[in-house]
């Protein structure tokens, strides 16, 4: 059979990557500028900036990924782009690139779901076994997926309210963590036990998360303390928040694939490389005898690799888009 | 001498393909929103009409700014993107200059785009388009005081801007802006960047903290 060779961009957010993927398990090159420096300065991605920084750097993260893999784009099968969801400003950019290297290169062009790029950064590790439970946790996103085939998607349930990334980071912020906050807390968490009483999210029957609850409870205890004049154990607080929330994500988890009957769990965004969730997924997949699939964790934040894994998938498929294909801020997985 | 011009930095997407002394293909459409979806095709649409592929290129000619953050951000990408792949040269120029360009009138020239709450993306170039007022994000009153002492000026805009003195409605003279243009040097397609004017709320909000150097 013949290689396949995608190349990928992603601009969802706040890095400009690019990637070339093998068959859609084999990453040949990357580039990726990232942007936390910059948006460090105001306490979260403005996207106004990172737009602009998009713009400035799109070409070279093209021209340096082609260099590392020694290729050049007439050796590439097919152009993959992130089309949505995420920050429209953003992603625009990355398509308009890969619009007209399609058309310059007469290249198809394949469209990617950004969630579906962070499921398919495991197929990275190794190819994906159906049917399977995918779990979602990022800056955006909170769901459990089940999947029979590849890009057959079936959302059991998501978040009702903020995303799990979004909360680590609100957290964070209040805690004093400077941007991104989730990582600062994850590690300062280590250092405590989890002894502050916070409100289980959603303990019901559904596959649904919430966890707006709980992150006001965190801001109200802080204020609270800090109103009586008592000193919060930070490390503590920490813990304790991460215990309640991993238990809600590793308890709705084992629920799907308990009921669905199903042994394969894949995790995928940002958030996966939480080490406290990790930890847990693996006991809970120990005990149970489910074959857990996490992405190593330079693949579990935005990258164009996964872009160009997912696309292999999608181009196998005979997923296509025409010159007309435009960025959606917000679009059902597909 | 192959030459393509984009200007997306308003709603309209103007480009046009200029071989010689020839305008071959050109548009000029409002999208609004869907500048992003339809400004590719169309441009593909004027490579066909011209009968030419994009390979056959000497130049691309591409509006930097001032303008709609988003809509010059779609134009630069294609043409960076164009211009990387082939290996040639992009001439940045400032849509405002391409505004004077293309009035014909014997009078200064101010050309404006509205940039809202009071305030215009403008400038002022004399008759043979020499500028006098460089490109600026300015409150409007500022610049008509500025413009008091000049004999005669004519405002070039398409908005709806309320202003005492005679104004012409802007149609960019692609033919003109790229003859103007064409034999510039340019610069590497990796350099080309927006001219905003403007900075960020973001940045505009730090700025104001004391503690920010």
């Amino acid at each position: 059979m013949k290689d396949v060779y995608i190349l990928g961009i992603e601009s969802s957010c706040d890095e400009t990557s690019c990637s070339i993927v093998k068959n859609g398990t084999v990453e040949l090159a990357t580039s990726t500028s990232t942007q936390i420096d910059i948006h460090e300065n105001f306490g979260g991605v403005v996207p106004e900036i990172a737009s602009r920084e998009h713009v400035k750097n799109i070409t070279i993260v093209i021209e340096d990924c082609l260099k590392k893999a020694n290729m050049k784009i007439e050796d590439v099968t097919a152009i993959a782009i992130t089309y949505g969801p995420g920050l429209i400003g953003s992603l625009l950019v990355g398509l308009q690139a890969a619009k007209t290297l399609s058309y310059i290169y007469n290249k198809p062009l394949v469209p990617v779901h950004h969630i579906a790029g962070h499921i398919y950064a495991n197929s990275l590790v190794e190819e994906l076994k159906f049917p399977l439970i995918a779990l979602v946790v990022s800056g955006g996103h909170t769901e459990l997926i089940k999947m029979t085939d590849h890009f057959s998607f079936e959302k059991l349930g998501g978040t009702l309210d903020d995303a799990i990334g979004e909360c680590y980071d609100k957290v964070a912020r209040v805690m004093g963590l400077p941007y991104p906050g989730g990582p600062k807390l994850d590690k300062l968490s280590k250092e405590g036990k989890p002894t502050y009483k916070l409100p289980i999210p959603l303990n019901d029957d559904s596959y649904n998360f919430s966890f707006s609850g709980l992150k006001s409870a965190v801001i109200n205890l802080n204020h609270n303390e800090e109103q009586k004049g008592n000193e919060i154990n930070k490390a503590d607080l920490a813990a304790s928040f991460q215990k309640v929330a991993v238990t809600s994500i590793v308890s709705k988890t084992k629920k799907a694939l308990k009921d669905y009957n199903i042994n394969n769990l894949i995790v995928a965004g940002g958030v996966a490389a939480n080490s406290i969730l990790r930890e847990a997924l693996a006991d809970m997949c120990n005990e149970n005898n489910i074959n857990l699939s996490i992405p190593p964790l330079k693949y579990c934040t935005d990258n164009a690799t996964m872009i160009a894994s997912a696309g292999y998938y999608a181009y196998k498929l005979g997923r296509r888009a025409d010159y007309h294909l435009n960025s959606l801020s917000t679009t059902a997985l597909n | 001498m192959r030459v393509l011009y984009i200007d997306t930095s308003s709603d309209y997407l103007y480009s046009g393909i200029v071989i010689d002394d020839k305008l071959v293909s050109s548009i000029k459409k409002k999208y609004e929103k869907d500048l992003s979806k339809e400004a590719l095709p169309k441009i593909i649409e004027l490579f066909d009409e011209a009968n030419i592929t994009p390979k056959e290129l000497d130049k691309i000619i591409v509006v930097n700014g001032p303008g709609s953050f988003t809509g010059i951000r779609i134009g630069i990408t294609i043409a960076k993107t164009i211009a990387w792949a082939l290996n040639i040269n992009i001439t940045p120029i400032s849509g405002l200059t391409a505004m004077a360009i293309s009035c014909n009138i014997n009078t200064y020239k101010m050309p404006l785009i509205d940039a809202r709450r009071g305030y215009v993306y403008g400038a002022i170039y004399d008759k043979d388009n020499n500028k006098v007022i460089e490109d600026s994000h300015i409150y409007l009153q500022d610049l008509l005081d500025k413009s008091k002492d000049l004999s005669d000026v004519t405002v070039i805009t398409n908005n709806d801007l309320d202003i005492n003195i005679k104004k012409e409605s802007y149609d960019p003279d692609i033919l003109k802006i790229v003859k103007t243009f064409e034999n510039s040097d340019g610069i590497n397609p990796h350099l080309v960047n927006p001219i905003y004017l403007k900075k960020t709320e973001a940045e505009e909000k730090l700025r104001k903290k004391p503690d920010y150097d």
